[in-house]
């Protein structure tokens, strides 16, 4: 394991850019019309929050939304089709399972995800993150030059997936263990973009 | 991104490369001009291209069908223009598997030379990766297996010897790159019958010019060469720079020519692996197997040239 030392990140991406954005184009196609589904949990998500924060069902509704996508995630990009071009991305879909397996035990067994009504810096950080992944990162490759088919949607991409979860754990103010994959994802996930 | 700036820097290189100035000397040329440059390897006698064919990162495209038909359009220019060596490892993710699709659509199965690499620290399953790798290329069996990176070599070397000595295998070898662990391959090479070697050397990186390329020279192993353009880098440096007028007279029009036949042209050298996903780019790569060959006197004024131009 020390010959591990001698590798930089660069090593491991063995990919370009377009190989990885072409990876989302191709998934789009594929999936269609899976993108439906992903709008209805999106907008479930956002009117529950909005009109039924407090419902003792609220919480319990969208840790199952967020667990269903963590896993769809798992199987249906990481291991399905970023494994083909990334040697890791098999362990990536582990740890998306272990987060599913984690959101499913504190969220919808134990139904601890509560809002507890509080207003503030934090329900804004959390309203804010929420907006930015369900309604604008779709847009992203558009906006950044891209074939619009190269989209990413929560639910069905990992970055947006991860990022509505951390929005949701701050809204829902949830465990902080429940933290640690989505965080990590993004880490992983910005330092593969810039080195890409 | 970087990749897309590079393709357009090349061309402006390209249209850059005519100069005023320079030295012009026919007594810095060797070999005949025209004749397709070919080395042999030292343990056989074998020939091959001066100039394969690599594919870390760039045959790395999945299933996707666009993709594919990439690498094998490469690919296609590359057997025309008389290549032979392609070289892979199950680190590149799914290069093997398109390096099988278009051999198989090309139908250059047999015509291959075929080099990979197994990549495993578990030295057990290195069997079986190999058997996978083989099944990806879609070929009987590998002309050359590497130890990538020098992992776990002791034990691969005891798998690829027994191979090779029951006929499953033609060479065998060892790769390193980004210069890396020189001293342990150094040590490697004088105690074990290697085939091949294969590292990083271009004309601004020339360590293994110190140890490792004489040290092949005398112990007669093959040397292959990775990342002669340091992914691009080297174009990034000589960015907007002119050719030196005296490069046409090794037959070199552009910087990418110049840099690979300063590599192939050491006598250590067997060939070098640029990798590419651009047909203009293998086109322009495997023009520089023809024409002279510069020797010493000329390398060093490369060498000059360059550095002095950076």
């Amino acid at each position: 394991m020390g010959e591990l030392t001698s590798y930089s990140l660069s090593d491991f991406i063995l990919f370009s850019d377009k190989v990885y954005y072409r990876q989302f184009e191709l998934y789009n196609h594929a999936d269609w019309p899976l993108h439906l589904i992903a709008i209805i949990f999106s907008l479930v998500i956002i009117y529950t929050f909005w009109k039924k924060p407090a419902a003792a069902w609220s919480g319990w509704l969208i840790a199952v939304l967020l667990s269903l996508s963590w896993l769809w995630v798992a199987w249906a990009f990481l291991y399905a089709r970023f494994y083909q071009i990334h040697v890791v991305a098999n362990w990536y879909a582990l740890g998306f399972v272990l987060q599913a397996g984690l959101i499913t035990w504190y969220g919808v067994i134990k139904n601890q995800f509560r809002f507890t009504g509080e207003s503030g810096a934090r329900i804004n950080v959390g309203l804010g993150l929420l907006f930015i992944s369900l309604i604008i990162y779709p847009f992203i490759a558009l906006m950044t030059g891209r074939n619009w088919l190269q989209f990413e949607m929560f639910f069905l991409a990992p970055d947006p997936t991860a990022l509505a979860t951390i929005a949701i754990l701050v809204l829902y103010k949830a465990y902080s263990m429940l933290y640690v994959i989505p965080i990590t994802w993004l880490l992983i996930s910005g330092v593969t973009l810039i080195v890409m | 991104m970087k990749y897309r700036n590079k393709w357009s820097r090349r061309r402006f290189l390209q249209a850059a490369a005519l100069s005023a100035g320079g030295l012009i000397s026919p007594k810095f040329i060797s070999a005949k001009s025209g004749s397709f440059l070919t080395k042999p390897i030292p343990s056989s006698g074998e020939r091959i291209p001066v100039i394969g064919l690599g594919s870390s990162r760039t045959f790395n495209v999945g299933n996707d069908p666009l993709g594919l038909e990439n690498v094998t359009e490469v690919m296609h220019h590359f057997f025309n223009a008389g290549g032979k060596l392609i070289d892979s490892s199950p680190m590149y993710g799914s290069s093997q598997a398109a390096i099988g699709y278009g051999l198989n659509k090309l139908a250059k199965i047999k015509d291959v030379f075929s080099a990979d690499k197994v990549w495993t620290w578990e030295a057990d399953n290195g069997p079986a990766q190999m058997e996978q790798s083989r099944q990806h290329w879609q070929v009987d069996s590998f002309d050359l297996m590497q130890v990538h990176n020098l992992v776990s070599w002791q034990q691969h070397f005891k798998t690829l010897f027994s191979m090779k000595q029951h006929g499953k295998l033609r060479y065998v070898g060892i790769s390193t790159s980004h210069g890396r662990r020189h001293d342990e391959l150094e040590e490697i090479m004088k105690s074990h019958p290697l085939d091949f070697v294969q590292c990083s050397y271009n004309i601004l990186n020339r360590e293994a010019e110190q140890k490792l390329l004489p040290l092949a020279k005398k112990r007669g192993i093959a040397v292959i060469i990775n990342r002669p353009f340091q992914r691009g880098d080297l174009f990034d440096e000589l960015d907007g720079k002119p050719l030196p007028t005296w490069a046409k007279t090794i037959g070199c029009n552009t910087w990418s020519q110049f840099l690979l036949k300063f590599i192939f042209s050491h006598p250590s050298v067997t060939c070098a692996i640029p990798a590419t996903t651009r047909v203009e780019h293998v086109k322009e790569n495997m023009l520089a197997c023809t024409g002279p060959l510069p020797n010493q006197a000329m390398r060093n004024s490369m060498i000059d040239y360059v550095e002095k131009v950076i």
